[in-house]
C-alpha cells in the first residue's frame, strides 16, 4: 500500500488510541494487501491524527520487512532436485 | 477458535478456479484420490506440467519445509515426498491454476501427517493451549505489545529466525505463508483448510507472540549495549 507517513506535528496528535486492538488488526490487513478502499482511507486518516496508530503501523511494517528481507531464504539443494527428477523419470 | 468443527463456508470463496481443482481434497490427508476431477494427461504432458508448473516453486517449498521442520534432512525428505506425491496425483491438478498453493497444501499435509508425529524437536508449547490462552476474554485487550519499530530494526536475520522458530508451529506457519511467501488470506485458508476468519485471527495472534519474542531480543540487545558502554 502506498501510504506515506505524515510528518508528525505533536500538537494535533492523539497520544492515546481507544481502539488500539481494532486499529492494529486493520493495519495488519492493510499491510498484507488485503484491505478494502474504505479501510485504507480510515488508516490514512488515523495516520494523520493518532500517534499510537503511527507507531503500530511502523512496527508492523518493520517486522514484515525483517521477515521478508533479513531472514535467510533457504534454496533447495541441487542434489535434491536431481534426486526428485530421477525418481520421477522412473514413474512412467 | 473454530479450527476444527465449525467451518464457515461463506468465508471460503471458491477462488479463481473453483473449489476442488486448485487444491484437490484427494492429495491431502492420506494420499488417497477422491472426487477431485481427474484429467487425463499423457506421460509427456505430465512431465511438462511437472517441470513447468511445479519445479519453479521448489526453492519456496524447500524454504517452507525448512522453516517447518527446522532441520535440513527433514526438509529434504519432506520436499521430496511432496513432489513425488504431486506427480502421482498430477491428474487432479489443472494446468494453469495455482500450482504454488496446491503444492504448499500437499507439503503442509505431509508435514502434519508424516513429520510432526516423529518430530525430533519436542513440542515446546501445545498449540491448543496457546490458542485457548489467547482466546480468553481479556486476551484481546491485553495484546498490543509495547514495542517500537526502532527497537527491532537493528535485529539481524538470525535473531528474527530464532524468534520465529520459537513460535508453535501453527503460528509459525501462518507467518511464513503470509509474510515470507506472500499468499493471500484466501490462499492460506485453502492451504491450511481453515476459514479466512481463522486465518486472520491466527495471524494476529502469531504476530503478537512474535512481537513478544522480538521485544525480548530487543531488550537483551539494549542490555548488552548498556554493558558495553
Amino acid at each position: 500500500m502506498q501510504t506515506s507517513l505524515p510528518s508528525s506535528s505533536p500538537g494535533s496528535m492523539k497520544e492515546h488510541c481507544d481502539h488500539q486492538v481494532d486499529c492494529l488488526k486493520m493495519i495488519q490487513v492493510i499491510l498484507d494487501g488485503q484491505a478494502t478502499e474504505q479501510q485504507i482511507e480510515r488508516l490514512r486518516n488515523n495516520l494523520h491524527t493518532c500517534q499510537p496508530c503511527i507507531q503500530m503501523y511502523n512496527l508492523e511494517k518493520e517486522i514484515k520487512q525483517l521477515l521478508n528481507g533479513k531472514m535467510e531464504k533457504k534454496c533447495c539443494p541441487e542434489q535434491l532436485i536431481a534426486s526428485i527428477k530421477a525418481r520421477i523419470s522412473q514413474f512412467s | 477458535m473454530s479450527d476444527t468443527p465449525t467451518r464457515d463456508e461463506q468465508d471460503r470463496p471458491n477462488g479463481p478456479t473453483g473449489p476442488d481443482q486448485t487444491l484437490p481434497e484427494g492429495v491431502s490427508a492420506d494420499g488417497t484420490p477422491t472426487e477431485a476431477p481427474v484429467r487425463r494427461y499423457t506421460d509427456e504432458q505430465k512431465y511438462a506440467v511437472f517441470n513447468k508448473e511445479f519445479m519453479p516453486h521448489i526453492d519456496s517449498m524447500y524454504n517452507f519445509a525448512f522453516r517447518l521442520t527446522m532441520d535440513e534432512d527433514d526438509a529434504n525428505d519432506l520436499v521430496q515426498d511432496t513432489y513425488l506425491k504431486a506427480f502421482r496425483f498430477i491428474s487432479s491438478f489443472e494446468q494453469g491454476t495455482n500450482a504454488k498453493a496446491w503444492l504448499f497444501r500437499i507439503l503442509k499435509n505431509s508435514f502434519i501427517n508424516d513429520y510432526r508425529k516423529k518430530s525430533k524437536e519436542p513440542a515446546k508449547v501445545d498449540y491448543q493451549d496457546v490458542e485457548t490462552t489467547y482466546n480468553s476474554e481479556d486476551a484481546e485487550t491485553e495484546h498490543t505489545i509495547d514495542l517500537r519499530a526502532e527497537s527491532v530494526s537493528d535485529l539481524i536475520g538470525d535473531e528474527v529466525a530464532t524468534a520465529l522458530n520459537s513460535l508453535p508451529v501453527d503460528f509459525r506457519t501462518v507467518i511464513i505463508l503470509c509474510d515470507i511467501e506472500g499468499f493471500t488470506y484466501e490462499e492460506m485458508a485453502k492451504i491450511l483448510d481453515i476459514p479466512i476468519g481463522t486465518v486472520r485471527s491466527r495471524l494476529h495472534r502469531a504476530r503478537n507472540l512474535l512481537k513478544e519474542k522480538l521485544r525480548d531480543y530487543a531488550a537483551s540487545m539494549g542490555y548488552r549495549e548498556q554493558n558495553e558502554e
